[in-house]
């Protein structure tokens, strides 16, 4: 009898591992459910067809329906998972008699917090996140002069910058002193302020949002720094972390948390260059490393910059992982040529920093 | 329903790091820190709960936080270090 595999969620998480478990046994029978219309496409890019980096929303979908039909992974569409009985291993689906499993996967995704405040009612409050609502939202953005968005989290970077693109005013609200004040170090995100204020975008930090106000449709956002008049606005969107043109990047913590739970740290940070600096493109990469005192194991990493971040992140967290050193770092190997990568890896300029102020 | 290490966790993390940006947004901004939330327990945390906390010795504060629920409870699977060459 071949297993049955459940699978709550067609995002790409409960869709990769639908595509996984087909492949470890191609005898399973699998079965998708997603309160969706559609599966498998990618809500991060979402703002960037907003902001017209991306011509259309079908480039977001990694296959069709049928694509997963002939792969033998069956997609309820539309179908709301209302409970799980792990005792009996049923799934109670909206709809559907209770659905009997061997294997159950749980990848529900995320869910919006409410932002407690008066005002969560209105119309013109854009929750990014399915794909069929992104398309009418993106026919509005055409008549929006004003949006606001909600906290300048992991989840509104993408968004604000791409409302900028699109030629809106754009304001964005956060409580905290900085933009991603929650994973990021201010002289991280500094460069990404100063990108938004040549996009025009205005920022009010350490700004609290009050109520969101409006008579049937909202019309205005109420702060504790007074009243931003607004024709929508954007509570939460998926992950992103391209703002204005930076990109951010990093693994584990920073500054602040390490400040904030008291771990001692020994910090080495380097502003380098991301090719040959007499070769054209070449960019700034900020990069600032956190090691524990003592093994000088590598406990953090923080970069910013406008190309080659992701790839340096990735090591970054592998180099994490692995207990890599600052001793490691500062004299790793790194690729020299001039369109590709600089004389001096800014990552390793950072550990030699750091070894130098341990050492005084 | 919170239970009581998820409320001192909550509580804990928020006021904490709420400190810690207010010192980092001064050294490197020179920006001030959120304003502060009025009421009594808020007073509580920020001027009890968050200078005592780094007068702790770091044996205790690991304790508790090891001990707190959440996913630095979920370690990496420990591996042998392996620092010879693959050939």
């Amino acid at each position: 009898m071949p297993p049955r595999i459940v699978v709550v969620g067609g995002g790409a998480a409960g869709i990769g591992a639908a595509g996984s478990a087909r492949q470890v046994d191609p005898d399973a029978r699998i079965t998708v459910y997603t309160e969706y219309e559609d599966a498998a496409y990618s809500p991060c890019g979402i703002p960037y067809v907003h902001g017209r980096e991306i011509p259309d929303f079908q480039s977001l979908f990694l296959q069709g329906k049928e694509a997963y039909r002939q792969a033998g992974i069956d997609i309820h569409y539309e179908r709301r998972v209302t409970g799980l009985d792990l005792g009996d291993r049923l799934v109670h689906v909206d709809g559907e008699a209770s659905v009997p499993f061997d294997r159950l996967v749980v990848a529900s995704g995320f869910e919006y917090a409410d932002p407690g405040v008066p005002g969560t009612d209105l119309e013109g409050l854009y929750y990014v996140k399915n794909i069929r609502r992104a398309i009418e939202w993106d026919k509005v953005l055409d008549d929006v002069r004003v949006a606001v968005v909600l906290d300048a989290s992991p989840l509104g970077l993408e968004m604000v910058t791409a409302l900028a693109h699109r030629g809106i005013e754009t304001h964005v609200v956060d409580a905290h002193p900085w933009a991603l004040a929650e994973v990021a170090d201010p002289d991280i995100m500094q460069p990404v302020e100063e990108s938004w204020a040549e996009l025009g975008v205005k920022t009010h930090f350490n700004t609290r949002v009050e109520a969101l106000v409006g008579d049937g449709k909202v019309r205005a956002v109420r702060t504790s720094e007074g009243e931003l008049p607004a024709n929508i606005v954007v509570v939460y969107v998926p992950w992103g972390m391209v703002a204005g043109k930076w990109m951010i990047g990093g693994a584990s913590f920073g500054e602040t948390l390490a400040t904030a739970l008291g771990i001692p740290f020994v910090m080495g940070t380097a502003e380098g260059i991301s090719r040959a600096r007499y070769y054209p493109g070449v960019k700034k990469v900020r990069v600032k490393l956190l090691a524990e005192p003592g093994s000088l194991r590598l406990i953090g990493g923080q970069l910013v910059g406008q190309e080659g971040i992701k790839e340096r992140a990735d090591f970054l967290a592998m180099a994490i992982r692995m207990g890599v050193t600052l001793e490691d770092l500062a004299w790793m190997e790194n690729v020299y040529s001039p369109p590709i990568g600089a004389l001096n890896e800014p990552m390793a300029v950072a550990a030699q920093n750091g070894l130098a102020s341990v050492r005084g | 329903m919170v239970t009581f290490s998820q409320w001192l966790r909550g509580n804990s993390e928020r006021y904490l790091l709420e400190s810690a940006q207010a010192e980092m947004a001064r050294r490197y901004l020179n920006r001030p820190g959120p304003p502060a939330e009025p009421g009594l327990g808020p007073l509580f945390w920020r001027r009890v709960f968050v200078p005592v906390y780094p007068r702790l010795p770091w044996r205790l504060r690991r304790a508790v936080i090891q001990a707190l629920p959440g996913s630095h409870r979920r370690s990496w699977q420990a591996r042998e270090p392996s620092r010879r060459p693959p050939v």
